[in-house]
């Protein structure tokens, strides 16, 4: 006898089943336990709703998409650029190599009260902590990217006559690409860490800082509704990054399997 | 026209040195369709990136029209044994690459492309990405590109082996007529002693370890040949059991 490979719509069926059963679970246990401790899903719901029509939460949800945004584009500049110097030219891999090691081996969350003091308790110390939470895994990835280029892509260059900027720009940096996006999917996970951390910490802002004010008020249906928010906003962030890659460098998951 | 003097090579591989090429002297002519044979391994591929300047020789030089070459040459284009087309441009962007090294404006670079493109028969994929294309047709967006940027030499490293034997051999026919139409020189790295006697004038055949060259055959069957059945000709049959001798298949049959 021969196992069938169950129908597609089974695995939505069954993870649909475990999530209501979930759900159900967790209201019912509303019966038992303190409400302070979880919560329970139609008081989150609740929460929510009433946060949402005060516009609370999109004015927390903007501002710290805003630092979210700008964080990771500085940190993109950086990083990807840095990256690309490096992986194309020895003597600057050689001259940052032992920096990048040091600073992506020091603990970033220790870095945040020296944010506060070099940049004020404002949007300029949120965002330095953002970019320096998600920069080092971008320039790591980008460099090693450039060095992945494959060597007959390499020969490519050389024999066609690029010059050292023709290639890196045409050839290095889209072959490249796969590692970079990998790195972007990764750093923008540090920088909604960032985001929420900055925001606890510096000033009271955006969703950290709600995350920090219903906490001291044990508000924990507010609070499951705010940090659902940020989890949201990060995953909007990631979808965003899959159409870029599915519209503009198509061929990185055509070519995935096999690639030669 | 094109001439290797006393070119060797020898890498380090650990604390042994080996010598991948000992002073091998070959000489091309204008026009000429020289191919290189031997067993894998016997520094062919080596000495045809080292014409092209991919690769540095530890000695000896590569003189093109009486000068010695430094560098990768401009009048040389290379065809790559795994094609490496670049995935993320299109095949008419392939096809640019040669052309974009050498300054050419957008517009100018984009019409001799589908010139190129053209000449090969493929200019109605031109904006389709390389992967979505059969493997032949992939090789000839190759040799496209390779004949783009007009060289006066095509350096061509095995170039149709990946292929099936149908596609093989319309493309060897393809090339014998490009080479003609064009006047084109070509050295073509192959190991395949037929396909070697049905394009070349001349086979230079390799001997490994260390690498060398041991003997230049003239073919001199008439061209063009795909109006004729050269393998039944007597002329070839003599010729490849001449080279199967001088390559030395049979001595290094093991079993």
């Amino acid at each position: 006898m021969t196992a069938r490979a169950a129908p597609a719509w089974w695995g939505n069926a069954a993870f649909l089943t475990s999530f209501v059963f979930l759900i159900a679970a967790w209201q019912l246990s509303g019966l038992f336990l303190n409400k302070i401790f979880i919560s329970t899903p139609s008081a989150i719901v609740t929460a929510f709703a009433e946060i949402l029509g005060d516009g609370t939460l999109i004015r927390k949800f903007a501002d710290s998409a805003l630092d979210m945004g700008v964080g990771i584009v500085i940190a993109s500049v950086l990083g990807i650029g840095l990256g690309v110097l490096m992986g194309r030219s020895p003597r600057m891999e050689r001259a940052f190599e032992p920096i990048v090691n040091f600073a992506n081996a020091t603990p970033t969350i220790a870095l945040l009260p020296l944010m506060e003091i070099w940049f004020g308790l404002g949007m300029a110390a949120r965002v330095s902590f953002i970019v320096i939470i998600s920069v080092w895994t971008l320039l790591i990835n980008t460099l090693t990217g450039i060095k992945n280029v494959r060597a007959g892509h390499r020969d490519v260059a050389r024999s066609f006559g690029m010059t050292r900027i023709q290639a890196t720009r045409s050839v290095y940096v889209p072959a490249a690409m796969p590692f970079i996006l990998a790195g972007l999917r990764i750093a923008l996970a540090q920088a909604a860490v960032g985001m929420i951390l900055s925001g606890q910490e510096i000033g009271e802002f955006g969703l950290g800082g709600l995350t920090q004010q219903y906490a001291t008020f044990y508000q924990t249906a507010h609070l499951i509704a705010t940090i659902l928010s940020s989890t949201a906003l990060a995953m909007l962030a990631f979808a965003a990054l899959r159409i870029y890659q599915a519209m503009r460098h198509p061929w990185i998951a055509a070519t995935a399997a096999g690639r030669r | 026209m094109l001439e290797a003097r006393g070119i060797s090579k020898t890498y380090r591989s650990g604390a042994s040195e080996v010598v991948a090429l000992q002073d091998v002297d070959l000489s091309v002519q204008g026009g000429e369709f020289v191919s290189l044979v031997g067993p894998s391994g016997c520094g062919k591929t080596t000495l045809l990136r080292i014409i092209d300047g991919l690769t540095p020789a530890s000695g000896g030089a590569i003189i093109f029209d009486g000068t010695p070459l430094t560098g990768v040459s401009r009048e040389m284009a290379f065809v790559f044994q795994d094609i490496n087309l670049l995935p993320w441009r299109s095949v008419v962007e392939n096809v640019e690459i040669g052309l974009e090294g050498r300054g050419i404006a957008k517009d100018e670079r984009r019409q001799r492309a589908l010139e190129t493109l053209r000449l090969v028969g493929l200019e109605t994929v031109a904006t389709r990405p390389p992967y979505t294309l059969s493997g032949g047709m992939q090789q000839r967006v190759g040799v496209a590109r390779a004949l783009a940027i007009q060289p006066k030499v095509l350096l061509m490293d095995e170039p149709f082996v990946h292929l099936d034997n149908f596609t093989r051999e319309t493309l060897q026919i393809e090339l014998a007529k490009l080479w003609r139409r064009l006047g084109l020189t070509i050295i073509f790295v192959t190991h395949d002693v037929d396909e070697a006697i049905f394009l070349s004038d001349r086979i230079a055949l390799f001997r490994s370890s260390p690498g060398r060259i041991t003997e230049v055959a003239t073919v001199g069957l008439r061209h063009p040949r795909w109006e004729f059945n050269v393998r039944a000709d007597p002329r070839a049959i003599e010729l490849r059991e001449h080279i199967i001798d001088a390559l030395q298949v049979r001595q290094s049959v093991l079993v």
